[in-house]
């Protein structure tokens, strides 16, 4: 038994194919794109409020929704349900513990995902966008549970905004596989 | 008598290997988020599934055959005999008069009944006249089709699935049922035959 459970961790299966060139070029393109909207709004439209338009989170949706965009993990109900709900988890864990900032951290991500998976919005970022909630800046603790809504749920609509926009210009990519 | 070897491997599913997957990813464009191992369990699965799907989908009204070569229960063996020799078949069910289903008579109900003992084939029967024993089918001369037949015959409704009836044909071990209707009126049957000739089973099936 314990030979099965270090066999285990051999690997048995391969890695999928490279991509072409192409896929890599429209990668950059959305990605580009994506996250300019957001950081453009970020750094250049409210700087000086206590919004804020881009979170780290971001950049992990930014792999998926621009340089994986089939996968089911990519997909809209992922990509808003994932973030938002995850947010509202991260606040609430943040609230609730923040005296042991380990604990709200640990349970925020761990919250996220089983929630995520029992709603079948699995998106990996989400789980960094319920740690960001806990372990963020002074602004973000300040915003409360409106953090879900901005920068969180609106952030990832732009950015879906433009995968929808970018990842359908050419013949070979199409977005989203499934809406909900 | 000794056992016959097992011969037969479990179906899984045409083999798939990792390079058909990975040739098959690089004809779609864009980065697949799934690993050969994974695709591979997906496609066994699938592939059990529709293969379930389809012999479940096939009925038993689909393929039989409809004009029954059948005898009735006192029709002389010779005659039986006689028929199942032109027509070519292994089996034909006994019907009464109003054509319900009284049973069915098979090369093997002869072969038991001519010495073949219990390997119930032809070479036994052979085996036993090389042994000098006595293994002519004059005891049977004088009976008619319902002395020897097999009564009451396994039958099959034309709802009944191609799944369970091959899983009757290997359980029975046997090679044909008759179809009824719901009355129990003969109005096919369905012979390992039929199967292999289903419409389903043909080789264009692929192109």
């Amino acid at each position: 038994m314990i030979k099965d459970y270090f066999n285990k961790m051999k690997g048995t299966s391969k890695s999928p194919p490279a991509v072409s060139l192409s896929e890599i070029g429209w990668s950059w393109i959305g990605a580009f794109l994506g996250i300019a909207a957001v950081a453009y709004i970020n750094f250049n439209r409210i700087e000086d409020t206590d919004m804020v338009m881009i979170i780290g989170s971001f950049g992990a949706s930014a792999v998926l929704i621009y340089g994986a965009i089939k996968s089911p993990l990519a997909q809209p109900r992922n990509l808003i349900g994932g973030h938002v709900f995850s947010a509202i988890i991260g606040v609430a864990s943040y609230q609730i513990f923040n005296s042991h900032m380990w604990l709200a951290s640990s349970v925020a991500v761990a919250t996220a995902i089983a929630f995520m998976h029992a709603t079948k919005t699995l998106h990996p970022p989400g789980g960094a966008t319920a740690l960001i909630a806990v372990i963020g800046s002074e602004k973000i603790h300040g915003l409360g549970y409106l953090y879900a809504i901005v920068p969180v749920g609106l952030g990832a609509v732009i950015m879906l905004v433009v995968a929808l926009l970018v990842n359908n210009i050419t013949k070979t990519r199409k977005y989203p596989e499934f809406w909900f | 008598m000794s056992k016959r070897p097992e011969k037969k491997k479990n179906f899984n599913g045409l083999e798939i290997s990792d390079k058909d997957i990975l040739e098959a990813m690089k004809d779609i464009p864009g980065y697949i988020d799934i690993t050969t191992g994974d695709f591979k369990e997906l496609y066994r699965l699938a592939s059990r599934h529709s293969l379930k799907r389809i012999t479940q989908s096939i009925k038993a009204g689909d393929i039989m055959t409809v004009e029954v070569i059948a005898v009735k229960r006192k029709t002389p063996l010779k005659e039986v005999a006689k028929l199942m020799a032109e027509q070519g078949v292994s089996g034909v069910p006994v019907i009464e008069e109003d054509r319900k289903v009284a049973g069915i008579i098979s090369e093997n109900d002869f072969l038991t009944r001519m010495g073949a003992g219990d390997t119930k084939t032809f070479m036994g029967i052979v085996a036993k006249c090389l042994k000098g024993k006595a293994c002519v089918a004059l005891s049977i001369r004088a009976k008619n089709a319902e002395d020897i037949m097999t009564s009451p015959a396994v039958s099959v409704n034309e709802e009944t699935t191609l799944l369970e009836i091959t899983n009757i044909f290997k359980e029975r071990k046997i090679n044909r049922v008759p179809v009824v209707d719901s009355k129990g009126y003969l109005t096919g049957i369905v012979s390992r035959e039929d199967i292999v000739e289903a419409p389903f089973f043909k080789r264009d099936i692929l192109s």
